[in-house]
């Protein structure tokens, strides 16, 4: 019974449970360990889980702390790179993941991909892979993710000893699906005026799913959503009903900045947020190909460059190129009845960093008022960014 | 006779402002020290003696700034939107204001009502802002105040390569021990500084008329280059560095209003 987990003596459900995974991530991780399951780190939302899961795996998705002072990362890494990344390394270098029997990584950006490599000279584990994920979304390119992804196949084969048939495969694909279906379901929780649940509590889900198994991490689901439904004491009605896109928001510090004031973040769309959940992986003949579509089309992210679907005679069309690359964004203001943007990219993050001005010109252009933070990954970064929302939310009124 | 107070706590000094019918008749400003807390109390002490009130004279009090929770406040306010009632009170044709404080710059879009349409704050560091001018005045051992009328008798500016207020240290340091005049390495800063502010205004747009604002606007060369960079004439007021308490006590007057207009009649 995957829904009655204990958890450090206590039983908890619903929210209740999450805020505790939230609070104390490996907690699972280890009682699995103790009952003989592999556990893998994975980084970001490129590593293909399905694979994982299909074979008895549990994933573990590797995140930084805010609250914990990067320091052994910089013997690593310089310190002009995204802070996330570092702060990621600098706890698997004091042994907050010594949990984890492997690594899987992908090429999300290029820090991304030098971490990875990093990592493997710092942190020995039993099992390592890296996925060179690549950057367009051309068919040559997604023909060559299958063919990663077949190579992905077959070292966790060797690893497991187990084969990765299609229909164990199939399998995870639909759990993972189910997942995706849940989560844009606690999403629909968003969408009324006030809100069902607040942004804090949705990122404290997010995490704790990313730190269970799939299975579990669905039944979590499932308890928030009829809990949160049932509630009456869920976030207030406020003003201003905001959309938060950009870099990893990982904790739920950001976000309880710009609630305590006259905002609700109502819809995101960033890395533990949205991203990873709002489009299903097709079941297709062979599985991997229609994994390798799901991640490389199907994820919208400023890391993938979507060549502008427009035809030769458009193509240099500046608004109908963002209409194409962001128009995803005006249904996501219009559904979750959005009366504001915060663009948010952490500080030497180019991926998202690149993107932020032709999306302020598209903002701008459909009428949706937008601000702009770049910060710093710690703490003591959300101080001064307070004045700027709270400054923001005077202008939206 | 109603009063109301506004109380600006900046990294360098904290000001305050009583008005009365949306016109200031009493200022006062302190170093604000290393207790945020004690300093607003003290200067709203003094504040009330300049201007011959008591504490219960005073309708209401809007503070801004590093503020904490103070207890004789009603409410906290953003500078940025104190900037904007503040400079529109005094210039209702400004549409952009350039707002140089002691550890940020910024630089807001407002309606011709006094609301911030738009705005933007220089990033994360000192770059653009007058702890810039305080780092240089300390290496050239001069007076804050003098740095200003100093860098106009400059004849051939230094060029600074950096913004920055560590490297723009060691970069003046490097200036002198090469023999540069201390009004010409002024001149520099100015409009090394000067370029981070209009680096800023395009960010927003430049609408005029356009002021200036902050305690950077008491220093005539850093003006004079930010007004050659931008190509317009700033509009500075008579006392810049008060204009963001100005605005937070004109906000606690339309608070007051507010709150004592009747509700309209349910049918």
């Amino acid at each position: 019974m995957t829904g009655n987990i204990r958890v450090a003596g206590e039983q908890k459900q619903g929210l209740a449970r999450a805020g505790q995974i939230y609070h104390d991530r490996d907690i699972r991780m280890r009682q699995l360990k103790a009952e003989g399951r592999k556990v893998l780190g994975y980084l970001d939302i490129y590593p293909v889980l399905e694979m994982l899961t299909a074979l008895d795996l549990v994933p573990f998705g590797i995140l930084g702390d805010i609250k914990e002072p990067i320091s052994r990362a910089d013997a690593c890494l310089p310190t002009i790179v995204c802070p996330f990344l570092r702060s990621a390394l600098d706890l698997g270098l004091k042994g907050r993941y010594d949990f984890l029997d492997g690594l899987v990584a992908a090429h999300t950006c290029e820090v991304g991909e030098k971490w990875a490599h990093i990592w493997r000279i710092y942190i020995d584990l039993p099992y390592i892979h890296y996925i060179d994920t690549p950057h367009t979304t051309h068919q040559s390119a997604r023909e060559h993710l299958a063919v990663l992804l077949s190579d992905f196949q077959g070292t966790l084969e060797s690893f497991t000893g187990a084969k990765l048939t299609p229909e164990r495969l199939r399998r995870a694909i639909r759990m993972h699906n189910e997942q995706r279906a849940l989560v844009r379901g606690l999403y629909d929780l968003r969408k009324p005026d006030p809100p069902l649940i607040a942004g804090t509590e949705v990122v404290q889900v997010l995490v704790a799913l990313i730190s269970l198994p799939v299975e579990e991490g669905n039944e979590l689901l499932r308890q928030v959503i009829d809990e949160v439904k049932q509630r009456h004491d869920g976030p207030k009605k406020k003003p201003a009903r905001l959309l938060l896109w950009g870099s990893v928001v990982d904790s739920t510090d950001l976000i309880a900045m710009i609630e305590d004031l006259e905002a609700n973040v109502v819809m995101d769309d960033t890395f533990v947020g949205s991203r990873a959940y709002f489009s299903d992986v097709k079941l297709t003949d062979d599985p991997l190909e229609g994994l390798a579509e799901h991640y490389l089309v199907d994820i919208r992210n400023p890391r993938t460059f979507r060549e502008t679907a427009l035809d030769e005679a458009n193509r240099k069309d500046y608004w109908a190129d963002l209409e194409s690359r962001h128009g995803y964004l005006k249904d996501y203001a219009r559904e979750w009845n959005v009366n504001g943007v915060i663009l948010q990219t952490l500080r030497y993050c180019d991926i998202q960093g690149y993107e932020v001005p032709g999306l302020k010109d598209y903002l701008e252009h459909i009428g949706l008022p937008c601000t702009y933070l770049e910060w710093n990954y710690s703490q003591a970064a959300l101080s001064p960014l307070r004045t700027r929302v709270q400054a923001f939310l005077e202008v939206i009124g | 006779m109603a009063w109301f107070m506004g109380i600006d706590i900046g990294s360098g000094t904290s000001k305050g402002v009583i008005t009365e019918d949306g016109r200031p008749v009493a200022r006062h400003l302190l170093p604000s020290g290393g207790n945020y807390r004690a300093t607003a109390q003290r200067l709203r002490e003094e504040l009330l003696a300049r201007a011959g009130l008591s504490a219960e004279d005073i309708a209401c009090t809007m503070t801004t700034g590093h503020t904490v929770n103070l207890p004789f406040a009603t409410e906290r306010v953003t500078d940025i939107r104190c900037c904007a009632r503040g400079i529109n009170s005094l210039f209702p044709s400004v549409r952009t204001v350039i707002d140089i404080q002691g550890m940020s710059s910024q630089v807001v879009r407002l309606s011709e009502k006094g609301q911030v349409t738009n705005f933007v704050v220089s990033e994360r560091c000192a770059a653009g802002s007058g702890r810039f001018l305080d780092v240089i005045a300390n290496v050239l051992r001069i007076d804050l105040a003098d740095v200003g009328p100093i860098s106009l008798k400059s004849r051939s500016a230094v060029t600074f390569t950096t913004g920055c207020a560590v490297f723009g240290e060691s970069e003046a340091i490097s200036r002198v021990s090469e023999g540069a005049a201390v009004e010409d390495i002024l001149a520099g800063v100015h409009e090394a500084l000067a370029e981070k502010v209009s680096a800023l205004v395009a960010r927003v747009g430049l609408e005029k008329d356009c002021a200036i604002s902050g305690g950077g606007a008491l220093n005539i060369g850093l003006a004079q280059s930010i007004e050659r960079k931008l190509r317009i004439k700033l509009l500075v007021p008579p006392h810049p560095q008060f204009v963001n308490a100005l605005g937070a006590a004109i906000i606690a007057e339309e608070r007051s209003k507010v709150a004592a207009s009747p509700r309209p009649e349910t049918k």
